[in-house]
């Protein structure tokens, strides 16, 4: 190593920030270079110098004074008041329980809206939502222990015959005005023939305390009732028959039923403070909806079932 | 009776800070008052300093040079204020040129007083005078002096090699002035060429 060499990085060897091999030549300079040693010497010593100068300087003391404003005022941001960033975070935590709390409302309302269709209440199959007047958490069905696939089928249907009972025979707001039973019968469901005066011969026979309303066929959501309108302690009270489609009334499902088989009706479920009980044939659904107490209404429909049933179960016999 | 979490968490933290920066304030103020020579900026620069340092002190990697970790704070801070102003960009543009031209490399004088030392110091223009003051006075590293001021590695090495090249020229000049010379020989001119 030459002495250029040497003084170019001696101030690079003072900082220790050399390679280990430069240090090396650089030692092994200076044990044959007095002068590059007195040079060296000459750094390091100006080095203590001005760091002592430094330090020493007076117009660059701190003030006592300031020196303990500054620790004070420290320690009170640090013990006292909240930090910028301690502020931040608590923003931040804020922001994120707003978020959760949304995401919380958000997946309510998904599940209410899940809850309107009735495929979902009954766990069914039915696609499109129905019955919007009736709030979907009142729906309760209480189907017998037994209750299978047919049982499920008449669940899903009585939340459609509690809003048609609502809807035509206590608020009469339907948007299709009904048609006469018979001239139903002619079009669209032979069952529906004879059906007022099927249930008006019960109601002479049993000399029970039902006055006959009146009779009709109405649309409620897309599906043809035959809705016969019974009042009962003074309360209305809806006989609503209607046929099944394909998927919901093979005679498959309705052989394995052996209540409805024998004419015998359930409790089927309440919607909307109305309580529904239900039979069902072959290929119709019937229903007894009204807003009488559970065990009023199961009475009212058995007492119809024998008659409603054997009509209708004509009915299909012919057909 | 009983501390809250977040209490205890503010303790320690506190005895942290007290424990690691606290030590360093005279020493940050002795930095800024010889950066912005006014005592009321100083206190300013310090005080924001130890603020920001406290807030971010999570941030400061426990065992590393908590010194040159305020130091770095307090020059962004600085730097920001200074900012503004790009006369100044054009200044140390210039100093670079003149050092560059620096190609003589003086002897050490001796037996200066301190008052010619820190004189020298400060004449040297504020890029040098920065570096030399971090590796000099503060006693920091490269890699540290290049973190508190955004810059390469080599530009601090070559700006450190020139400003005490500087800093040695003035320095000889004084003891010239003042008839002092080299306390054991004077480099020979084949010496010095060597």
């Amino acid at each position: 190593m030459q002495c250029r060499e040497f003084r170019e990085v001696a101030d690079s060897y003072l900082s220790d920030e050399l390679l280990v091999e430069t240090n090396h030549d650089m030692i092994a300079h200076l044990e044959g270079c007095a002068e590059c040693r007195r040079e060296l010497a000459a750094r390091r010593e100006l080095r203590t110098a001005l760091r002592a100068s430094f330090d020493k300087a007076e117009e660059l003391q701190i003030r006592d004074q300031f020196a303990d404003r500054v620790r004070r005022e420290l320690r009170d941001a640090a013990m006292i008041k909240a930090t910028p960033i301690s502020r931040r975070r608590v923003w931040v935590a804020i922001a994120a329980c707003l978020l959760v709390a949304a995401a919380v409302a958000l997946s309510v309302v998904w599940q209410r809206q899940r809850a309107q269709t009735p495929g979902q209440i009954a766990g069914g199959n039915r696609p499109e939502p129905n019955v919007a007047q009736v709030k979907p958490t009142d729906i309760q069905p209480h189907l017998a222990p037994t209750a299978g696939d047919a049982d499920m089928v008449l669940a899903k249907m009585s939340e459609l015959a509690a809003g048609d009972h609502r809807d035509c025979a206590i608020n009469h707001r339907l948007p299709q005005s009904p048609i006469d039973l018979e001239e139903a019968g002619h079009k669209y469901d032979q069952a529906f023939l004879n059906l007022k005066n099927a249930v008006r011969s019960h109601l002479t026979d049993s000399n029970a305390e039902i006055e006959l309303v009146g009779a009709h066929a109405c649309i409620f959501k897309g599906r043809w009732f035959a809705h016969i309108v019974l009042r009962h302690r003074g309360r209305l009270a809806s006989l609503l028959v209607t046929r099944l489609d394909h998927a919901e009334g093979s005679p498959a499902q309705a052989k394995s039923t052996e209540v409805d088989q024998h004419g015998q009706i359930i409790a089927c479920a309440t919607a909307s403070g109305y309580q529904i009980s239900c039979l069902r044939t072959a290929r119709h659904a019937i229903f007894v909806v009204s807003d009488l107490a559970e065990g009023e209404n199961l009475a009212l429909a058995r007492g119809l079932a024998p008659s409603v049933y054997k009509h209708i179960k004509s009915a299909e016999d012919i057909t | 009776m009983f501390k809250s979490i977040r209490q205890l968490h503010r303790e320690n933290q506190w005895t942290a800070f007290e424990a690691e920066a606290l030590p360093h304030l005279s020493a940050l103020f002795r930095l800024a008052m010889w950066l912005v020579r006014e005592r009321a900026e100083a206190e300013d620069l310090v005080q924001d300093t130890f603020t920001q340092a406290l807030q971010s002190f999570h941030r400061y990697e426990k065992g590393t040079n908590c010194r040159a970790w305020l130091i770095r704070v307090m020059f962004h801070i600085n730097s920001n204020r200074r900012r503004a102003s790009a006369r100044l960009q054009i200044i140390n543009e210039t100093d670079e040129r003149i050092a560059e031209t620096a190609a003589f490399d003086p002897p050490t004088p001796q037996g200066l007083t301190e008052e010619e030392v820190l004189r020298a110091l400060r004449s040297l223009p504020r890029p040098f005078e920065e570096v030399v003051l971090l590796s000099d006075i503060e006693d920091m590293t490269y890699k540290e002096i290049a973190d508190t001021l955004g810059v390469p590695i080599g530009t601090v090495m070559s700006r450190l090699h020139r400003g005490r090249k500087l800093m040695r020229a003035e320095l000889a000049s004084y003891a010239n002035s003042r008839g002092i010379g080299h306390k054991t020989g004077e480099p020979s001119a084949s010496s010095a060429g060597k």
